[in-house]
């Protein structure tokens, strides 16, 4: 590329699969994070969703490619097509509910088996909103209401999962971690900027020049074959 | 949520082959509840991509010989779905003679791990005029799919008994400005190539049509006086297994050569899907049947039970839940006595080739396939083994995600005639020596050895009462896409569709909420 200063950023395309137990709220993550938008009583995702998101960095532009799984998913037969070349993973449980996150560590050792070598995994433990412990804004109108409909402790906390138990866990398997609200928007973004970040340089060669492995090469030259459109924009880009 | 066997499915897929995951794709946005199944336990069934495990496996589970192959087919019966009762895909016959054999020092000399290969059964490259690409575009399934680029073609050629690989001109500039041409042979090319582009007009017609069913290299002598090395030149272009094409035949597929380069961008005429090529294309037919609410079984088989009533047939799954259905959508599993079976070799290199992977157009993608064609094996060291059949490799780069950086994956394939095994690995070796720098050769380190065969040529359609089993045939053999195999996806559509059946929509989709990038173009 081109080195002057106001040249475009590289821009690399990541995909990224989203695995779960059923209800933890892991459209609802995406639906923050792609929308910044929160629906209530979301109905359960059917087989699967795409959706994509880009995510500006000091130095290159990230575009997620987010896939969206069935946490119901019966025949455990989807995931494969998902993970499959996926560069990312995010691993959502519900800090309300300790059997989510076993069902998380289940994906975890599944990715870390099946997966692509040298993905990035994030752990995020979802509904903070519903705990004493809700980011910034104190505890939320959901926590107060699930405790009243739930019977809580007085404390109003629904929490579960204790931050250090997840924390630990991730520590020992190399996991990025974090503690969300899709409904608060808490750390959301934080989730996706902290993946966006750790996706090594060496994998993202792909859709951007082929970088040093590739000498025969001109530094800059698109990989990618774009099937719709003319060839002008592109060449542009490089010829400058 | 219900069980799998109380409502009825207005379809069951079985196998996630090519054809069927697209019918899965076409079918995605059709509301129809689909039942999607494969007996294996990964995506993709004739055209998978495989770790070095699931090669091993693969391997294990076709070693069989033909004979004892043949010997299975006629217990297990015949090839419609109800005497398909006791054969799954999983056994099929289509595979068979596969082995895998691995360097003493492969991992010193650096074989990496299983996951980081993608072998794939079915690397065919795409031409850019291909109706399956025009397809994936208009269904929006062409957005989660990375296509590069496919780069030059080289002929194997000795040259004073040292082993070189020419390349073959790319286009008409290309030809101008070959070195290695003469210039009389020039004019006859440039008038040939120029004939080509316009071949199927009425004024060209009438120079081929009454040698229409002959063998185009006698064609290119006699009309165009091509010489030797020209004539080597199309042929290779062909991509044809036996060197025997037909004038009718050889003119479309070297029109459609010429007339793909440069419709995506300078400098190639086809692409191919990166990390499997058309594993990965399958792959995003079943994403998009899951998206739309299909229901994915992996290592699932089913047996047709008969009709269940005049509307639905009945089949058994595997794991022993019974499902009715209107429609099913599977495949013929038996080679066909008569069928043409090809030898391919898979061979993972521990160089990545570089030479062969050059951009020789200004503004061209950097190409991650290099074709190179062995014209007639008899070229080959060893003679003892000699067939006129020609062997092609296609040369994978790293870019191609199929194997780590710093190696290639190279996919041989010839007519499995007698002494093809041994003639694809002296090709292997032959093309090692040709590209090799300052004496030293790159290794294969890992090599998937299998032969494949094909069903008989057209789908086969029961009906029971007014249901209806829709039984694909094997993809083709050929080592370019070959269209054709879209015609079937489009008919099992069509049964599985019924009353609702609007051909003008057929696989034309709005992007979903939420995919609707508007940045084809990288910022």
């Amino acid at each position: 590329m081109p080195d002057s200063a106001n040249a475009p950023k590289p821009s690399s395309s990541v995909k990224l699969v989203l695995l779960g137990e059923a209800a933890v709220g892991k459209s609802s993550l995406v639906l923050r994070f792609v929308n910044n938008d929160f629906q209530e009583n979301k109905e359960p995702t059917i087989g699967a969703a795409f959706l994509t998101q880009k995510c500006n960095l000091p130095t290159r532009t990230i575009k997620f490619e987010i896939w969206d799984t069935a946490g119901q998913e019966r025949f455990a037969s989807l995931a494969p097509m998902y993970y499959r070349n996926a560069q990312a993973a995010l691993v959502v449980y519900d800090l309300t509910k300790p059997t989510s996150l076993v069902k998380a560590k289940h994906w975890v050792a599944e990715l870390q088996r099946q997966a692509s070598p040298g993905i990035v995994i994030a752990l995020v433990g979802n509904k903070l909103d519903l705990t004493n412990d809700s980011g910034s804004s104190g505890p939320s109108e959901s926590a107060a209401a699930a405790a009243a409909e739930g019977g809580e402790e007085e404390s109003g906390d629904a929490r579960k999962v204790s931050t250090d138990e997840a924390k630990t866990y991730a520590e020992e398997e190399s996991l990025l971690f974090f503690e969300t609200s899709a409904k608060t928007g808490h750390n959301v973004t934080e989730v996706f900027t902290a993946i966006a970040n750790a996706i090594p340089e060496t994998s993202l060669k792909s859709t951007r020049g082929p970088g040093a492995a590739n000498a025969v090469s001109r530094v800059g030259d698109e990989q990618r074959v774009n099937l719709t459109g003319p060839r002008e924009a592109v060449k542009e880009g490089c010829a400058c | 949520m219900e069980s799998l066997g109380e409502a009825p499915w207005d379809a069951v897929i079985c196998g996630t082959g090519l054809q069927q995951s697209l019918l899965a794709l076409a079918l995605s946005r059709s509301n129809k509840r689909i039942l999607h199944l494969d007996p294996n336990e990964y995506y993709g069934q004739h055209e998978a991509a495989f770790s070095l495990q699931e090669a091993d496996s693969f391997a294990a589970a076709h070693a069989l010989t033909t004979a004892a192959a043949d010997a299975e087919r006629s217990i297990s019966g015949g090839d419609g779905a109800a005497d398909q009762a006791t054969t799954s895909v999983a056994e099929s016959s289509i595979f068979r003679n596969a082995s895998v054999w691995k360097h003493a020092e492969a991992e010193a000399k650096g074989l990496s791990f299983s996951r980081a290969y993608t072998l794939a059964l079915a690397p065919q490259i795409i031409h850019t005029r291909s109706k399956l690409l025009a397809q994936l575009v208009s269904s929006r399934a062409y957005r989660q799919i990375e296509f590069l680029a496919v780069g030059s073609f080289f002929v194997y050629e000795l040259a004073h008994d040292k082993p070189k690989l020419s390349r073959i001109p790319s286009s008409r500039e290309d030809v101008f400005s070959s070195q290695s041409i003469p210039a009389r042979s020039k004019r006859s090319l440039m008038k040939f190539l120029k004939f080509v582009v316009d071949y199927d007009s009425d004024d060209q017609k009438s120079v081929w049509e009454g040698q229409a069913d002959t063998r185009l290299t006698d064609f290119l002598t006699s009309q165009f006086k091509l010489d030797d090395s020209l004539r080597t030149y199309i042929l290779a272009l062909t991509l044809t297994l036996d060197g025997n094409v037909s004038v009718k035949d050889g003119l479309a597929i070297i029109n459609r050569h010429l007339t793909s380069m440069g419709l995506f961008g300078p400098g190639f005429c086809a692409v191919y899907p990166k990390w499997g090529g058309l594993s990965e294309i399958a792959q995003v037919g079943c994403r998009a049947g899951a998206v739309g609410g299909g229901i994915y079984m992996l290592g699932t088989d089913m047996h047709f039970q008969g009709g269940a009533d005049k509307e639905q047939m009945s089949l058994k799954l595997s794991n022993d839940v019974d499902v009715r259905t209107k429609t099913l959508a599977t495949s013929r599993k038996n080679a066909a006595a008569d069928a043409q079976t090809v030898s391919r070799l898979v061979a993972v290199v521990d160089s990545p080739l570089k030479s062969l992977f050059e951009i020789l157009v200004e503004g061209a993608p950097t190409p991650v396939v290099a074709v190179v064609a062995f014209p007639s094996s008899s070229d080959l060291a060893d003679g003892e083994q000699a067939s006129d059949a020609p062997v092609y490799a296609m040369v994978h780069s790293s870019e191609t995600g199929e194997c780590p950086n710093g190696q290639c994956v190279i996919y041989l394939t010839t007519l499995a005639e007698p002494g093809a095994k041994q003639r694809l690995n002296q090709a292997l070796d032959t093309l090692l020596q040709a590209v090799s720098v300052n004496q030293n050769t790159a290794t294969s380190l890992y090599q998937l050895y299998y032969e494949q065969s094909s069903s008989e040529k057209a789908p086969l359609i029961e009906t029971h009462g007014s249901s209806t089993v829709f039984s694909f045939a094997s993809t083709s053999q050929t080592l370019a896409f070959d269209d054709s195999d879209l015609d079937a996806v489009k008919s099992a559509w069509t049964v599985a569709m019924g009353s609702d059946v609007r051909e003008e929509e057929y696989l034309i989709f709005e992007d979903r909420e939420g995919a609707d990038v508007d940045d084809d173009v990288y910022d």
